[in-house]
């Protein structure tokens, strides 16, 4: 896997987008708080853009309807330990 | 830890119905679907002249209407709205009995109609009137406390509002065939025509588009500003229509509201145009063939409306306008997205025990639906063409052709059902995902 320079958090988006930035781990983004379907279509546009490098999701709700849309891309999510009320994606190319 | 699916299912907190609640709504609605062509086909003489009236084209007219496109739209309401809302579905009681209420009254609507059977009718539209009021309350408990999408959540109010005005008006209607006093018919229809197909039908479709197609188109939201204001110039030419139906000056308040109603939709076309240009997936299939089909008979209707407004001498006119906006527009567009919602609902249902969902694509078949795609558009263009030579036999022809596409996209439902019901394997062990459910 592809292993990404480190990028510190953006700031909030004025507009209501999500706050995306880079680690060890992988491509962050965090679509806590924004209204559906926005977390949708942004995690998977980032997806879609991805270069097969994970995408960590922070999400405020398991989200259901990504699941499907996911595996048309060839892509599997597992939950991973996150913060207190936060539910934790780790997005990968299927192998 | 449950998987993902077995959590949304089963969850107090889920904003997500089980899938037997929209899935039912769906059946009924391809079930009617069926039917509506070959009451069609039943009144193919009268068709080409139809000018009003009981009969077999006037009940086609509401099998497509309540049993196809309004049938839908509660079960991708019910669906999707609280996902826009954030607002869980008040009840998962209510939508059961709505289409235990609701299926069967519009089949005694429309047979009343068919047969000439002024009291079936009454029965039926009483029924209706019921389980649509019921299927308000829902509405309105999902919106009062709506957070997000203000754009959605806008034509959802303002569909509720001609919801209002379309059933007040169809109890006009009915009361006339059945001797009560009422508003009088010119008015009554006229409200009628408006508030259904562009208020409420129209408006639900509008509203719900803009979390369906950038879903499949994987744009960004529509500007929310430009929505509303969609939403306010449609508002805005209802009222004309209104005006038009009860007051003086009825051509002017009518031009008024198609005026209106043009930018309203020039707005939601600009939306919709931007939402295919940015979005990463431009490969959208049959689908979106009849989607932007849809949008062009939409702009269309109005066309034609002006015409009707103007006065314009074109025999078949009233007809060609109905089928613009019923058929061309409503029904097609209803039934392009349902063949993209179904699939992912079952996929999205099936995932239950699985690491990685089912494909859509798993649940699709190609056959039906390039069938139903071709039968559609030809049986709609035939359509047209009778009314333009007059023709009962080619009116009749194109109902046929209907009804074939219709039994095509039922299969295509029957075969999604029977590999939904294959059983998912053992659950997962644990440690796959959450079980806080909720939606994208």
């Amino acid at each position: 896997m592809q292993t990404l320079p480190p990028t510190a958090p953006t700031p909030p988006d004025p507009s209501g987008g999500p706050r995306r930035w880079r680690d060890a781990e992988g491509e962050h983004i965090d679509v806590r708080g924004l209204a559906a379907p926005a977390p949708l279509i942004e995690i998977l546009r980032l997806v879609t853009g991805a270069d097969g490098a994970a995408v960590i999701v922070h999400h405020d709700r398991d989200p259901q309807l990504l699941y499907p849309r996911l595996a048309e891309l060839g892509w599997v999510a597992d939950r991973i330990a996150g913060d207190a009320g936060e539910v934790r994606l780790r997005l990968t190319p299927e192998e | 830890m449950k998987s993902a699916a077995g959590a949304f299912l089963g969850s107090a907190a889920s904003r997500l119905l089980p899938a037997t609640i929209p899935f039912r709504f769906f059946g009924a609605a391809l079930v009617y679907h069926v039917l509506a062509w070959l009451a069609l086909l039943a009144g193919a003489q009268q068709w080409p002249h139809f000018g009003g009236g009981l009969g077999w084209p006037l009940a086609a007219l509401h099998v497509f209407t309540l049993g196809v496109i309004v049938m839908t739209a509660i079960g991708a309401s019910l669906q999707l709205l609280p996902v826009a809302t954030r607002q869980p579905v008040l009840s998962e009681r209510l939508p059961r009995l709505i289409w235990w209420l609701y299926v069967p009254a519009v089949a005694a609507l429309t047979l009343g109609m068919g047969l000439e059977l002024a009291p079936l009718l009454a029965a039926g539209a009483l029924a209706i009137v019921c389980a649509l009021l019921l299927y308000a309350l829902l509405l309105v408990a999902n919106l009062r406390g709506a957070r997000g999408m203000p754009g959605v959540v806008s034509h959802g109010w303002a569909a509720l509002g001609c919801l209002a005005v379309a059933l007040a008006s169809a109890l006009a209607l009915v009361g006339n065939y059945v001797s009560l006093p009422s508003l009088g018919r010119p008015a009554a229809l006229a409200l009628h025509v408006a508030f259904a197909g562009y208020g409420f039908m129209g408006l639900l479709a509008l509203g719900l588009s803009a979390i369906l197609v950038p879903m499949f188109t994987l744009s960004p939201l529509p500007d929310v500003r430009r929505h509303l204001t969609s939403c306010a110039f449609a508002v805005v030419g209802l009222g004309c229509a209104a005006a038009a139906a009860l007051g003086n000056e009825p051509r002017a308040w009518r031009i008024a509201a198609i005026g209106a109603g043009t930018i309203a939709v020039a707005l939601h076309l600009a939306l919709m145009q931007a939402a295919l240009r940015d979005g990463m997936r431009h490969d959208l299939g049959r689908s979106f063939v009849l989607v932007k089909i849809a949008w062009v008979a939409l702009a269309a209707s109005l066309l034609a409306a002006l015409a009707i407004a103007l006065g314009t001498p074109l025999p078949g006119l009233a007809s060609l306008f109905g089928l613009l906006l019923v058929g061309a527009w409503l029904l097609t567009f209803t039934l392009a997205m349902l063949q993209r919602i179904l699939p992912f609902l079952a996929s999205m249902h099936a995932a239950r025990g699985r690491r990685r969902p089912p494909l859509p694509s798993t649940f699709s078949t190609a056959r039906p639906l390039a069938i139903h795609f071709a039968c559609h558009l030809a049986a709609l263009a035939g359509l047209a063409l009778a009314l333009a030579t007059e023709s009962s036999a080619l009116a009749a022809l194109a109902a046929a052709t209907g009804a074939v596409g219709a039994i095509a996209y039922l299969a295509f439902y029957i075969v999604l059902l029977r590999r939904l019901a294959v059983p998912a394997p053992a659950p997962a062990p644990a440690g796959s995902r959450s079980q806080v459910a909720g939606e994208g």
